[in-house]
């Protein structure tokens, strides 16, 4: 191929990558723009790239009056739980999946179950799960979610933490064993401190998975003091269509805590988000 | 279906070798006990809500009058017969169908262009995928803002180009593509870190010996990447229909399932039945057969993608 062909190829290839740069970054940028812009400033009908008297009282406003830091409490404590939760039996389950062999293949229809939940969508369970709930007399709206979220969670968990768990020799637990420790003792000193990071990716996929969750938070959590930052953010939407600076700031504050997770997981990104698909 | 040595390899780890009569008893089946609390949870919270679907959905039940009796299949002959929930299967269909499409195709391009080995990819790739880390209803906002049709941006331009402005949300011709959209924009990334990950285990020596076989780029690229990228597409495929398919957070933030009945959904047509009229009986059939279509759709794409990798 002639040098000047090649040279033009390439600078259509630097521009595209670009163009996709500023197509992923620029409503993001928007929103930053919006939340920090004067109501004036956005209603007067001009296209201002960037805020011309930058502000931060949108923030305040939707942090305090708007009762966001509520929300955020909501949706922190029922993400933790969740997750520890998850993680926990997840594990214990992981461990003896990699560890043990089962009568009649109880492991494969175990796992290949924790796959198919991926593939029902989470609006077909909420009849049943909410009858279940009341007839159980489960009311508290924290609890509830915290177990409904174990559908989305525990596969996560179960499917991810299996490839960390069999990356483990079992000659080190063997000689634990063989030095008179009980199979839970080796669990707890041996095992449990080496998978440690596997733990840590597989809570923080946990933690996303939930703070995300829209589904059955709008239908569990149905008083304003239930609710978690999406339905908050859902109701902004759909009753103040306009107040946008506050809407605009809840959201990216609400984004932070993912961004910042989403950081430390870098290198499992493909594998938890394809867990979060169905594999 | 699972790679073989993916579970435990071998024997399994010799079962047993506690103190004591109850610890023996205890370790000898230690395996189950550690496994007991997920399966119950999966039973509880899984299996058993599928069956009990099933069975509510025999009957009449609605939730405010205190109503609960047996009603035979007259549910699914309503369901039948309701245009609305029609209109909502065959737009979650468009829905789907665009939508995976789009960001297939999409995210397979973008795809081979990060593969292009360009310079500053490294600080490029982290803000092109940014999207998908948002949450969905940070998105949702995003857009709304963008497609406001008195403040929003888009409009803005239009006007200042003289154009007529356009109701994003509040148009029933435009308001399906309008979602789409909005998915394209959040997943294409994740289409795009999927293929990039299969294009990157590709050899390179393949590229070389055909360089020297004499192939130009279209035959590399037909008859090297595409092969062996095959299975990649179609896993995007795959997670992108089941993940399209739920599609109800964003049709309920930003249309509501209007204007008129264009962009109802079938999550969105059990969620109103369910949660706004508390009619149980009927959204439990409604939600029974949105599992029979999901899972006629996955296993059948499943079972193909199992036989060609088999072959």
């Amino acid at each position: 191929m002639p040098k000047r062909r090649i040279a033009v190829s390439r600078i259509v290839l630097y521009l595209s990558a670009l163009g996709t740069v500023l197509v992923a970054l620029f409503p993001i940028w928007w929103l930053v723009n919006t939340s920090l812009k004067t109501p004036l400033e956005f209603l007067s009908g001009r296209t201002t790239l960037f805020p011309h008297e930058p502000t931060l009282a949108h923030y305040h406003e939707v942090l305090v009056d708007r009762g966001f830091l509520r929300f955020f409490g909501n949706s922190a404590l029922i993400a933790i739980a969740a997750t520890a939760l998850s993680v926990l039996v997840g594990s214990l389950a992981a461990y003896s999946l990699t560890r043990f062999r089962f009568p009649w293949q109880l492991d494969k229809v175990f796992l290949l179950w924790a796959i198919a939940i991926r593939t029902i969508p989470p609006i077909v369970l909420v009849v049943p799960l909410f009858i279940m709930f009341r007839e159980l007399r489960i009311t508290n709206v924290r609890a509830i979610l915290i177990l409904a979220y174990q559908v989305y969670t525990l596969p996560l968990a179960v499917w991810m933490l299996l490839g960390f768990f069999r990356e483990i020799p079992r000659e080190l637990e063997e000689a634990a064993l063989t030095d008179g420790a009980s199979r839970v003792q080796a669990l707890v000193r041996i095992v449990y401190p080496l998978v440690t990071p596997g733990l840590a990716a597989a809570a923080i996929f946990c933690i996303i998975t939930v703070w995300n969750e829209f589904t059955y938070a709008l239908i569990f959590a149905r008083v304003p003091s239930d609710f978690t930052v999406p339905i908050a953010i859902a109701t902004f939407i759909t009753e103040y269509r306009t107040l946008w600076g506050p809407l605009a700031a809840g959201g990216l504050i609400s984004s932070l805590p993912l961004l910042v997770f989403t950081v430390f997981v870098q290198r499992y990104l493909l594998r938890g988000f394809a867990l979060r698909g169905v594999f | 279906m699972l790679p073989r040595g993916f579970l435990c390899r071998g024997e399994g780890v010799s079962l047993g070798s506690g103190r004591g009569s109850v610890g023996i008893w205890f370790e000898r089946r230690i395996h189950l006990w550690l496994l007991l609390p997920a399966a119950l949870l999966f039973l509880v919270l899984t299996v058993f809500p599928l069956i009990y679907n099933g069975y509510i959905s025999l009957h009449h039940f609605a939730f405010i009058r205190r109503v609960f009796r047996f009603a035979g299949v007259q549910n699914y002959v309503r369901l039948s017969q309701d245009g609305l929930f029609l209109a909502a299967i065959a737009n979650t269909l468009r829905f789907v169908g665009l939508a995976t499409a789009a960001e297939v195709a999409l995210g397979t391009g973008l795809a081979l262009l990060f593969n292009a080995r360009l310079r500053g990819q490294r600080v490029m790739l982290p803000m092109v995928v940014l999207p998908m880390m948002l949450p969905t209803m940070v998105v949702c906002a995003v857009w709304v803002i963008l497609y406001d049709f008195e403040f929003g941006l888009f409009n803005n331009i239009l006007r200042s180009l003289g154009l007529a402005p356009v109701q994003w949300l509040s148009d029933p011709r435009i308001a399906m593509a309008s979602i789409v959209l909005v998915d394209i924009w959040q997943w294409t990334p994740f289409v795009l870190l999927l293929i990039l990950a299969g294009l990157q285990s590709i050899p390179d020596f393949l590229y070389e010996a055909a360089q020297i076989d004499g192939a130009t780029t279209f035959q590399r690229f037909r008859y090297i990447t595409l092969p062996l990228l095959s299975f990649q597409i179609k896993l995007a495929i795959l997670l992108r229909l089941i993940d399209t398919f739920r599609i109800f957070d964003k049709v309920y933030a930003m249309t509501g399932g209007g204007p008129g009945y264009s962009t109802e959904t079938i999550s969105l047509y059990i969620f109103r039945e369910g949660f706004r009229y508390f009619n149980l009986g009927y959204a439990a059939a409604a939600s029974v057969v949105m599992v029979l279509l999901v899972l006629a759709i996955s296993i059948l794409y499943a079972r193909r993608m199992w036989k060609e990798m088999r072959t």
